[in-house]
């Protein structure tokens, strides 16, 4: 498995000579970002087909605006990754808005399995660690970072389902992100 | 608004950092948060470390994408132009193809004036994702032909060499004209280099049977072809001396001709980007 640290390192300064136009530097980028990228969206979208559409589209757009990376601002991965975050979540909620309303409040009712994203978890350090991590969260605090993160709700929607106020969503969201950090923290 | 509102407001808008962190603002309060943000230099502090956060959730998912995305990414980037950096963001102009230009290409253009502080640009900024599903679908189609023709690619790869080239010139500058129905001519020039790279907008394919060809005018002398435009790609021209005060395009007919025979469609002075002396 690659090294985490040096496929960071060697994202930033490949995003860098994107920016520049350098189409072999983008061939390695892709190499970096890719799984994560498209890991990431079909978490969030599930469809493979509609997954691979968002994933060209993300690495497609990461070529065209490589420019707008700051690398004192973030690593490269966490930018694309973002970028990538954002698309997803788009397509999903795009495609949700489209169902009908009545589905959606049978599903909500029939409680679904808030939790389902830790129990998909499968091999790898990264994916062990974070599940690690999470499970130290409380149950509100995972689930609304899962459930928004993960499934693409927006914390309105997230409120709703879980029955609590806005506000609470929302410390839960940075309470559940910043024990995420620290939990995660050193091992970056 | 009182004062007393808007410190509520302000704080109401600071519990966002998280929400906004893992995408789960809407639309609207995602561009309120993303212009309080621009201001908020403890927000934007706080949503970067959420921000790294979220990524981790985001890396733990990783998982091999099919081998021939790869192949469909990669040709489609050969035929995907570049954004310019975000000084240009938000800037008049061009919603069509721009190359992406170093700082001192733009020169005395207003554009630089525009340049911010860096930390107070927000973290995320609003892509154009339509145009670039769209620059894929035409990406994929000169993929299926590229494929095939390794020459064409090469002369892609060649082309885009000669336009880093002629920006990498400590000289470059760029400028642009219009004609009076807006379509454009834009050029980046290096004097230093004898080097241009020209391009064309909104002018759509010549009437068939035709082409449209680049002319470099000088005082007292013919016109002197730099070439024809393929489609609207860019046109590198070399050799240009400092004399030149000017480029005209005009339709010929295919092959293009010794000497223009019409009309130039579009004309473009040269004095702003160091010719003309």
């Amino acid at each position: 498995m690659r090294s985490t640290r040096g496929g960071r390192v060697g994202a930033d300064e490949l995003l860098v000579q994107v920016a520049g136009g350098d189409q072999r530097a983008f061939e390695e980028l892709y190499g970096l970002v890719s799984g994560p990228v498209f890991g990431l969206v079909r978490r969030v979208v599930r469809d493979p087909a509609q997954s691979e559409e968002v994933s060209q589209e993300v690495l497609l757009e990461l070529w065209r605006s490589a420019a707008r990376f700051d690398p004192g601002r973030g690593s490269a991965l966490s930018w694309v990754l973002t970028l990538a975050h954002r698309r997803a979540v788009d397509r999903v909620r795009s495609a949700r808005a489209a169902v009908d309303r009545e589905q959606r409040e049978a599903r909500r009712s029939h409680n679904p399995a808030f939790d389902q994203v830790t129990e998909e978890v499968e091999a790898g350090l990264e994916r062990q660690l974070v599940r690690r991590c999470l499970d130290r969260l409380t149950a509100l605090q995972r689930q609304s970072v899962t459930l928004a993160y993960y499934d693409g709700y927006t914390y309105r929607e997230v409120a709703e389902r879980l029955s609590l106020p806005l506000g609470t969503v929302k410390t839960r969201m940075r309470d559940g992100l910043t024990r995420l950090r620290d939990c995660l923290g050193g091992a970056a | 608004m009182s004062v007393l509102a808007r410190l509520f407001r302000r704080g109401d808008l600071h519990s966002l950092a998280a929400p906004y962190a893992l995408d789960a603002l809407e639309p609207g309060e995602r561009a309120q948060f993303e212009k309080h943000l621009k201001k908020c230099e403890r927000c934007a502090f706080e949503v970067r470390g959420l921000t790294e956060g979220a990524a981790r959730l985001a890396r733990s998912m990783a998982a091999q994408p099919p081998p021939a995305m790869r192949d469909r990414v990669l040709s489609a980037i050969r035929n995907t132009p570049q954004e310019p950096g975000p000084l240009r963001e938000r800037g008049r102009e061009t919603r069509e193809y721009t190359p992406r230009l170093p700082a001192h290409v733009w020169g005395a253009e207003p554009q630089a004036s525009r340049a911010r502080v860096p930390q107070r640009r927000p973290f995320f900024v609003p892509f154009a994702t339509a145009t670039a599903a769209a620059a894929l679908v035409v990406a994929s189609l000169f993929a299926v032909q590229a494929n095939r023709t390794q020459d064409k690619l090469d002369a892609a790869q060649a082309q885009s060499r000669e336009i880093a080239h002629v920006l990498a010139a400590p000289d470059a500058r760029a400028t642009t004209g219009a004609d009076t129905a807006g379509r454009s001519i834009g050029v980046i020039a290096s004097a230093s280099e004898g080097r241009a790279v020209v391009t064309l907008s909104g002018y759509g394919a010549p009437p068939s049977g035709r082409v449209r060809q680049l002319w470099l005018m000088r005082p007292n002398v013919q016109p002197r072809s730099l070439g024809l435009f393929k489609d609207d790609t860019p046109l590198v021209t070399t050799g240009l001396d400092k004399s030149a005060t000017s480029l005209a395009v005009t339709v010929e007919p295919d092959g293009g001709s010794p000497q223009p025979t019409t009309q130039p469609v579009v004309q473009l002075a040269l004095k702003s980007v160091g010719f003309g002396e």
